[in-house]
């Protein structure tokens, strides 16, 4: 029990400590595909801790809201976290929430940046909260039906048993319906955390940036807090990919022999799709906003044909 | 034999056929038509060897080579050329937007299992779960015809809507006749070189091949 | 429970005959307030006995109304009815005193006091009606008490317009109803619901499928489903903001009370086409609706169009469970009819606080358009405290309500899987699509809604010197933030009452203990189970410890302000933010083929030289898809009828009584042949 409740929190440590990292390595990765020397992988640990030690510098319009909202938007990716397979099966949380609760958790958060971003009430805030909350409205729909998808081949939205069922009958992750909804959520991923075809996380031009556009007013510890959750949710969203469709590696037993090889396995899927995010960004250029809604029903009907196979195999 | 191995192909190629035939509402440039047009073929090919290998129908090893050989390797290459003696035009104003194409395109695959629905039941075929894919990959083809502005890229509709049909044929039949797929081949062949005329007629008389431009024919 | 009963009635004939008696005065006000208040709590408490004791009340009164009587009966639908009512009832009835304050010398007092008092009085009974004769009667009370309501304000323009559209929708839904009535009944009114019931099993299948799209065209035009829609964002942003809460919270309920009452528990249900034709109307109505939204820049026409969407989630809930019922699926019916009425709870609450917000909002700024709003916060902090919580739970944020409602929703949607023929459940996942993508955008309208009205910098005089609400006001809007609150953590608690109260109707069995384990929701025969009570403490315990630890951790406190970074230049203009119509621009651009936006750019040159520019105009309109497909032909087509009629009518008094004559002579013969 207590054992349990332990692994937890290593779990929670473990993904704040591996997040920013995780957005390094692609960095770097991406640079060196594109014949740069990039900067080190460890560079966003420098960039949390710089910006921890500044002092914040907040505009005169904003009002509390814009105080609570890193608060929020940090909060509700620790508790995403809480919920989600990382690197045990056993996971005593997984009664609290399903996957559900996880897509409308990070909903919350992404409710609160917006409103943070409209705050200061400058053009570039209300320029990124528009569009970050077009793309999260039209990516909706596909996630609800990946998670259609996976509850019929599981019986149940509850992560654990999404991942147990998967486990229990290896067959299941090569059958098109798992295919066709991990590809819709992949797309999902690149636009839920602002990668390329959608957003362009190393750009500051104001045409296109979403992300960026909304954070910009933020500064010192607050914005630290918001970078932070954004790594995070990336993280979240490769292990929801890695765990729930490829389940093995995940420890089964609380030996330490099988938690050393959870992590193992953890970092090993990481980096494999953090590598398949960085080659497919330096191949694609930025699409048009106006074209994203079509890169989005594609995942939707890719989702939609997912779930209908689910049914065909039934 | 071994069924669940066979049905699992047949819904796999299935889907891919699907997939392919989607992505040509996804992409506006000719070339990317042609290359969907293309892979879908080839995933059509490699079905029907595997058709021929688990049901044990030998017959079928050759209809996969002309197969191949007509969709893969001639027709593609013919669409190319004509593509670049055209112009290369693109499908940028399709009667009905992309998005929309789409999501119209995933609820006519719903319609086609809910159509194919009885016939799956009564069906014993190891190969039934691929059926109401192809009846939906036929769906997708019509659509492409119907919506789509540019000559070219509704001749590659037609053999996109073409390949549903051999698709339903080799899984619901295992494979007709081979003197039959060789005259629909035939067919096919022929159809497509009427339609080159027409094409390269449209194009000499409009300098485009927006089909748009035929009702200008009216008057 | 009679005493509660007596008290609920009592109480508000004693408001209405005080406003009717004080009129502008003080204590007149105080009394219609106070009648209206006591009577919903009175209403609240019976329901709440009710659904808690699971306990049923028959009472008939035969003397009262002659020919029929009044009978009355409480049992677990009508009681958790009786609870919404009573909710809404109460923080508008307090609310009112304050806001009401503002109309003296403006507005009748009386007339509205009285009215408010009326309407909550027929809400009330409505539910409680145990005979046809009885329900229409006082539907037609509540139809017309909310018509004069939204008449108040009869001086501003769009209101009478407002009026005539709601109150012709309503009687052509009254119209359907009678009918409707009439064929259940067999043509004699006063047969008490108990006959019905006994006797429908009896009636073909074409009447029953008549019967039932008549329901649905009646209930419809009052719930507001698509396309019978379009008078709720008309009348209900013209109307007094708390009479707007009432309308939107509770008016519109009474239709999908009445769909389950009669679809469910009349009818026993029926064929899988009632409830898919009611699923694809929510499902429809619940996108449609958001996609309108969006596009309102009026606060009040916003929130009246999120009406739609919510009752189409309701709808989505109900329809399910109709689904579920004809193919025997019982639990999977109660998860889905569970759903929708819990989204019924729901959105009562939350719309009824956005409405109290955007009262307060007119009450302080004296407009309804967003783009003259912004910076709300600042001056009204607890307004805009309450109209977050209510757009955070009406986004389908956890931990609060909207989400647990939905989420039920969800389950019974995934549970489709279980319907034995598969051509209807492959459909299933489209209606999945939809509700999410309608969550998603409501998000999004949400974002907008309170992002442009409360932040930011005033773009107005009149936003830059607004104040707070007054106490009442405050009061009103508080009572149901919390309520809104406490409905999102106990779902675990609240689903096995919904789950009792619905036994027994259309052979739904008794599904109480069946969807909780503990503080965990459980969804039986759906998916999934969650706990919003703990994942609300979670988050609870994460904001508190995340600024405790940071500042162990020695992190950077220090705060100091200063301008908002303009790209150098220097001094923020209001007319430098986003405004409401640039928000929702790329959705607009998204969703054009629904819109068809039109634009037009005028731009005035400087005559001398094109390169100066005097004034830009820019004006882009949306294209109203069901006033032009569908209402003006209909109109059109009304209007050529009465052409014809008018041929009669020639204006000579001789005339009129010649036709008198004829029909009193061909009915006399007709009734000699026939008898």
């Amino acid at each position: 029990m207590i054992i349990s409740y332990l692994l937890v929190l290593f779990k929670i440590l473990l993904a704040l400590l591996l997040a920013p990292g995780l957005v390094g390595y692609v960095r770097w990765l991406k640079a060196r595909l594109q014949n740069r020397r990039g900067a080190p992988p460890w560079l966003p640990y420098y960039e949390l801790s710089k910006l921890f030690g500044k002092e914040v510098v907040m505009s005169n319009n904003a009002s509390w809201l814009f105080r609570v909202a890193p608060y929020i938007v940090f909060a509700s990716a620790v508790a995403v976290t809480l919920l989600i397979p990382l690197i045990a099966t056993d996971m005593p949380f997984d009664r609290v929430g399903d996957l559900l609760l996880v897509v409308y958790l990070l909903l919350l958060g992404t409710f609160f940046l917006a409103l943070a971003g409209l705050d200061p009430g400058t053009a570039f805030g209300g320029m990124g909260a528009s569009r970050e909350m077009t793309v999260a409205a039209i990516a909706e729909p596909t996630i609800a039906l990946a998670i259609f998808g996976l509850a019929l081949g599981a019986g149940s939205t509850n992560l654990g048993r999404i991942v147990s069922a998967t486990l229990a009958e290896p067959g299941v992750a090569i059958s098109p319906g798992h295919l066709l909804a991990f590809v819709a959520l992949f797309i999902v991923t690149l636009a839920e955390t602002g990668r390329l075809p959608v957003d362009n996380p190393a750009t500051h031009l104001e045409l296109t940036m979403i992300h960026e556009a909304m954070v910009l007013e933020y500064s010192g510890r607050y914005l630290a807090l918001i970078e932070w959750a954004s790594w995070l949710k990336l993280l979240i969203f490769f292990a929801l990919l890695a765990n729930l469709f490829v389940p093995w590696g995940l420890a089964a037993s609380h030996s330490p022999a099988a938690l050393a090889l959870g992590v193992i396995a953890l970092v090993v899927k990481l980096a494999v799709l953090g590598a398949v995010v960085a080659i497919a960004e330096t191949r694609v250029a930025k699409l048009r906003l106006f074209r994203v809604p079509e890169l989005l029903s594609v995942s939707f009907v890719l989702a939609l044909l997912a779930v209908t196979s689910s049914f065909l195999l039934k | 034999m071994n069924d669940a191995l066979f049905a699992q192909l047949s819904t796999l190629g299935s889907s891919l056929a699907l997939l392919f035939g989607i992505t040509l509402l996804w992409r506006r440039s000719l070339s990317a038509y042609i290359s969907a047009f293309r892979w879908q073929s080839a995933a059509l090919s490699a079905l029907l060897v595997a058709i021929g290998y688990l049901g044990d129908d030998p017959e079928l090893y050759f209809v996969a080579i002309f197969f191949a050989a007509l969709k893969v390797i001639a027709l593609p290459y013919y669409l190319t050329r004509m593509e670049k003696q055209l112009g290369g035009e693109r499908e940028s104003q399709p009667y009905v937007n992309v998005a929309t194409s789409l999501i119209l395109s995933g609820l006519l695959v719903l319609l086609a299992y809910a159509v194919t629905r009885p016939l799956v039941i009564v069906s014993t075929l190891p190969t039934r779960g691929g059926l109401p894919l192809a009846v939906g990959l036929i769906f997708v083809g019509l659509f492409v015809v119907v919506t789509r502005k540019k000559a070219l890229t509704q001749i590659v509709g037609f053999l996109v809507l073409e390949n549903g049909i051999a698709l339903l044929a080799a899984l619901a039949t295992f494979g007709i006749p081979l003197i039959v797929e060789l005259g629909v081949f035939l067919d096919v062949l022929m159809g497509f070189l009427v339609m080159q005329v027409f094409v390269y007629h449209i194009h000499g008389t409009f300098e485009s091949i927006d089909v748009d431009q035929l009702s200008e024919l009216r008057y | 429970m009679e005493f509660l009963l007596q008290l609920m009635l009592g109480a508000y004939v004693v408001g209405a005959a005080g406003s009717l008696l004080g009129g502008d005065a003080r204590w007149g006000q105080g009394l219609a307030a106070l009648g209206a208040t006591l009577g919903a709590g009175a209403t609240l408490a019976l329901g709440a006995v009710a659904l808690l004791s699971s306990a049923t009340l028959t009472l008939t009164l035969p003397g009262v109304l002659p020919l029929v009587g009044v009978s009355l009966r409480v049992d677990g639908l009508s009681a958790f009815f009786l609870v919404v009512v009573g909710l809404v009832g109460m923080a508008a009835g307090i609310y009112g005193y304050g806001y009401a304050a503002a109309y003296v010398g403006r507005y009748s007092l009386r007339r509205l006091g009285l009215l408010l008092n009326l309407l909550l009085w027929s809400l009330s009974l409505l539910v409680l009606a145990d005979n046809a004769l009885i329900f229409l009667l006082v539907w037609e009370v509540m139809s017309l008490s909310a018509y004069l309501l939204v008449l108040t304000e009869s001086d501003q323009p769009g209101t009478v317009r407002a009026g005539n559209w709601y109150l012709s929708m309503t009687h052509a839904g009254f119209a359907a109803l009678l009918g409707m009535f009439l064929m259940l009944s067999g043509g004699d009114l006063s047969t008490s619901f108990q006959a019905m019931r006994e006797q429908t099993g009896g009636l073909s299948p074409l009447l029953r499928d008549i019967i039932f799209v008549l329901a649905l065209i009646g209930f419809g035009a009052k719930a507001g489903i698509v396309p019978l829609h379009i008078w709720l964002p008309m009348a209900h942003p013209v109307a007094p903001s708390h009479v707007s809460a009432l309308m939107s919270g509770l008016v519109i309920k009474t239709g999908v009370y009445g769909l389950v009452r009669v679809a469910l528990d009349l009818l026993g249900g029926g064929p899988v086409w009632w409830g898919g034709t009611i699923l694809a109307l929510g499902a429809i109505s619940a996108l449609l609706g958001v996609l309108y939204a969006l596009m309102e820049h009026d606060l009040k026409r916003l929130l009246a169009y999120h009406s739609v969407e919510n009752i189409g989630i309701i709808l989505i809930g109900v329809g399910a469970g109709l689904v579920f019922q004809r193919y025997g699926l019982m639990t999977l019916a109660a998860l889905g009819l569970i759903g929708g009425l819990y989204h019924t709870i729901n959105h009562a609450t939350f719309k009824g606080l956005l409405f109290l917000g955007a009262g307060s909002v007119l009450h302080a700024t004296h407009t309804r358009n967003m783009e003259d709003m912004g910076g709300l916060i600042k001056p009204m902090p607890w307004t805009a405290a309450f109209f977050l919580i209510g757009a955070a739970a009406i986004s389908a944020l956890p931990p609060l309500n909207g989400f647990a409602s939905e989420w039920l929703v969800f389950q019974s949607l995934l549970g489709s899987a279980q319907i034995p023929v598969p051509e209807i459940a492959v459909f299933m996942p489209v209606a999945v699509g939809m509700l999410a993508l309608t969550s998603g955008l409501a998000a999004a309208c949400f974002v907008k809604a309170f992002g442009i009205t409360f932040l930011a910098i005033p773009r107005s005089h009149e936003a830059a010197h607004a104040h707070e609400a007054p106490l009442s006001m405050r009061l009103g809007m508080g009572i149901l933030a919390v309520v809104c609150v406490a409905l999102g953590l106990a779902p675990a608690w609240v689903t096995p009452l919904l789950g009792r109260a619905l036994t027994g109707l259309g052979g739904l069995p008794d599904t109480q203990t069946a969807f909780t384990l503990g503080v965990f929701l459980h969804a039986p025969d759906g998916f999934g189970r969650m706990s919003p009570l703990l994942t609300g403490l979670g988050l609870l315990v994460l904001l508190v410890a995340i600024p405790l630890l940071m500042r162990l951790l020695r992190v950077n406190q220090r705060l100091r302000m200063g301008d908002s970074w303009g790209c150098g230049r220097i001094g923020q203009t209001p007319r430098m933010e986003y405004t409401a119509t640039a928000f929702a621009e790329p959705l607009r651009r998204v969703f054009a083929e629904l819109y068809r936006p039109s634009k037009e750019l005028t731009i005035d040159f400087h005559p001398e030289s094109r390169y100066f520019v005097q004034s830009i105009a820019y004006k882009s309109e949306i294209s109203p898809l069901f006033e032009r497909w569908f209402y003006e032909p209909l109109l059109a087509l009304i209007q050529r009828l009465a052409r014809l009629v008018r041929r009669l009518q020639a204006g000579s008094l001789h005339l009129y009584l010649a036709y008198v004559v004829v029909v009193l002579v061909i009915l006399l013969l007709s009734a000699r042949w026939y008898s």
